[in-house]
């Protein structure tokens, strides 16, 4: 053991750990409360929210927009739209003033 | 450790009374080493309190309770850079640190005649003191943290986490440094010594 090295530890024996205070650890529990924030509570919300969207999202793309697409509106083409249209015009009922009309002007 | 890999998880998951207990088996150990770093008694419990409430706030970062006493050190380690910081920022000198201390040991045993093992003990912190001025900041918490607290180097690597290498040169460096102060100091005492002697 060089001088240096004898000086050191007479120093460390200089230095005993101290004894805590009674009022140490009580002290550090005043501390953690004095700094908790609402930060981490607010974290753990929007990770929550998060989640949740995402199921939401998942759900929506998995069931609901498959189902949409399905709808005739969808998978039809124009002709059969015009058709079906032109059907529609077919069946509908003139209304009175015009049937009337459509006598008068008859060739007897 | 002085504690079970348990009780470390239990309080890394939340459980305060496991956190009280690791509170109470290190925080002896950790003022001693606060108190030989920062060299000021009267704040060694401020400094080991915030040690505690950091370790509260950090303890989810840690991996695995393996590393849960180089982590504490190096939470200690912080905090006490962080003190001495403050503590420059005051521009208050170390020499009058060291005043202010001999002051409180004084105090300490105040109504009393001191002892000659007190002198001796103030002395020779007087001495490691002054001698690890000549280093920086840095270099003397690292000197004492080997030297003083007695940690190994692999310890120190985990620690500061950096390679042993880099620390064997660091330290070797800064031991160099104030072994030369130790040389000057001895030479210095034996010149002065030489001429008490001449003029009794």
């Amino acid at each position: 053991m060089d001088d240096l090295e004898k000086l050191f530890s007479e120093y460390r024996e200089s230095l005993p750990d101290p004894e805590p205070s009674a009022a140490f650890t009580p002290g550090v529990w005043r501390r953690i409360e004095a700094r908790r924030s609402p930060i981490p509570f607010l974290r753990r919300t929007a990770e929550a929210f998060v989640a949740l969207a995402a199921v939401f999202t998942l759900l929506i793309g998995t069931f609901l927009i498959p189902r949409i697409q399905n709808a005739s509106v969808y998978t039809a083409n124009y002709i059969d739209v015009l058709a079906a249209e032109h059907n529609n015009n077919e069946t509908l009922d003139f209304p009175e003033t015009a049937r009337a009309d459509v006598n008068e002007a008859a060739p007897r | 450790m002085l504690v079970e890999f348990e009780l470390i998880e239990r309080a890394r998951d939340g459980d305060d009374a496991a956190f009280n207990r690791v509170i109470q088996a290190y925080r002896k150990r950790i003022l001693g080493t606060i108190a030989r770093l920062i060299g000021r008694p009267e704040d060694v419990e401020d400094v080991g309190q915030e040690v505690f409430v950091r370790l509260y706030y950090s303890l989810d970062q840690l991996r695995t309770p393996e590393v849960f006493e180089p982590w504490l050190y190096r939470l200690t380690v912080n905090a006490a850079y962080d003190y001495l910081r403050r503590q420059r920022r005051r521009n208050e000198s170390r020499m009058s640190d060291l005043s202010e201390q001999q002051v409180t040991m004084a105090d300490a045993s105040a109504g009393s005649r001191r002892s000659d093992e007190e002198g001796r003990r103030v002395k020779v912190h007087e001495l490691v003191e002054e001698l690890l001025g000549s280093v920086s900041e840095e270099d003397r918490i690292l000197l004492k943290l080997k030297e003083v607290e007695g940690l190994s180097l692999r310890e120190l690597e985990k620690i500061y986490s950096v390679n042993e290498n880099a620390l064997k040169v660091r330290l070797f460096r800064a031991r160099q440094r104030v072994l030369k102060a130790f040389e000057g100091k001895k030479a210095q005492d034996a010149a002065a010594r030489k001429v008490t002697v001449r003029e009794e």
